[in-house]
């Protein structure tokens, strides 16, 4: 499937942004965080700020725990750091998760160096070979749809949206950790009651 | 291999879950063999069995702000892949989280390749100021498990060594 020769990571975001909901979301470090905050604040937004791989891993532990669905937005980069934890998501198949993968083909938080996808390497593939079914991948332009069309159904779904690679210039989110895992954590208890 | 003293483990598992302890997961090691058995069999708790040991902390971040309080049980040659996300997740965000981890590499060791590591692991855990305790009695179980508070009270991950005498494996 061949990505958007226009849409990039931000102008992504922007489209699904409207499709997240009350979703409690994990956002990969760097740049995805900088400009999901820049598009849209929020107490339910989880944002790294380092640990870079594990924004699927922290979603998947905090979907257990929730009747609520929680999303991963990650990045094929830092997906292939970490891709055991799509085996371990699979055998466990959190049914309120999902996994949306910001595939641009660049280390995009460093200076575009290509990934391991921009020469092949595909990621819902190895999702599905891994074990979660639903896998698929979308053009950027149709990410927002491939979405909205899982949400509510039971999962864990696994959406490759490619785009291509380049950000915006932005600043560094202006939270401390602190506030950024409190407000988190408090929103997730009072969605419990 | 059947494991030589089956009631260490259960008394471990019972003392962490006394404290508190719900969400586990962990990595496999030869001498947690027992234990990770003990909680594959425990329906109160959760339990995950990962791949790696920084997949672990992410699970065990996830789940503390889902409100549960996690352990990740891991053999010490797992802290050298860890540190990273110990520093810019554990510690940075100050997430509560019990590590139980067996040393591999102190007398009783039968491979040399354990001892490198088995060796620096207390100085990587201090160098990153990771709060580490270290016990060696089977009698000791309900001493772990009171540790388990402390990682709250310290407001981040707590390191827990328990070596082969632990498990009267020398």
């Amino acid at each position: 499937m061949s990505g958007n020769d226009t849409m990039r990571r931000y102008e992504l975001l922007q489209t699904i942004v409207p499709a997240l909901g009350d979703a409690f979301v994990i956002c990969n470090l760097g740049f995805p965080s900088q400009e999901l905050y820049a598009i849209k604040d929020s107490e339910r937004h989880f944002y790294m700020l380092g640990s870079m791989g594990l924004s699927s891993s922290i979603g998947f532990g905090l979907a257990q725990q929730t009747a609520k669905t929680v999303i991963s937005i990650d990045g094929d980069g830092s997906v292939l750091m970490n891709l055991g934890t799509l085996s371990t998501i699979a055998r466990e198949a959190p049914t309120n998760f999902v996994l949306f993968i910001v595939d641009n083909g660049s280390y995009g938080s460093t200076g575009d160096q290509p990934t391991q996808t921009a020469r092949g390497t595909s990621l819902a593939a190895i999702a599905k070979a891994c074990g979660i079914e639903s896998s698929v991948e979308v053009a950027g332009a149709d990410a927002a749809d491939a979405l909205t069309a899982v949400l509510g159904t039971p999962g864990p779904h696994v959406i490759v949206a490619k785009v291509a690679p380049g950000s915006p210039k932005l600043t560094p989110i202006p939270l401390s950790s602190l506030v950024i895992r409190d407000r988190f954590r408090d929103a997730v208890r009072a969605a419990a009651g | 291999m059947s494991d030589p003293a089956p009631d260490v483990n259960s008394a471990l598992l019972s003392a962490l879950k006394d404290n508190g302890a719900d969400y586990f997961v962990s990595v496999p090691c030869k001498l947690l063999t027992g234990f990770i058995k003990t909680m594959e069999q425990d329906r109160e708790i959760g339990y995950v069995p990962v791949n790696r040991e920084e997949e672990g902390l992410g699970l065990c971040a996830g789940a503390w702000m889902g409100g549960r309080t996690p352990v990740m049980v891991m053999q010490n040659t797992g802290v050298g892949t860890l540190i990273t996300s110990l520093c810019s997740l554990g510690n940075y965000y100050r997430l509560p989280v019990t590590m139980i981890i067996s040393h591999r590499g102190s007398p009783g060791e039968p491979i040399g390749a354990q001892v490198p590591m088995g060796t620096a692991v207390e100085t990587l855990l201090a160098t990153i100021n990771i709060p580490t305790f270290r016990f060696g009695d089977p009698a000791d179980a309900g001493k772990v498990g009171q540790l388990v508070p402390f990682a709250s009270v310290a407001e981040g991950p707590i390191a827990i060594i328990l070596d082969f005498d632990f498990w009267g494996q020398r």
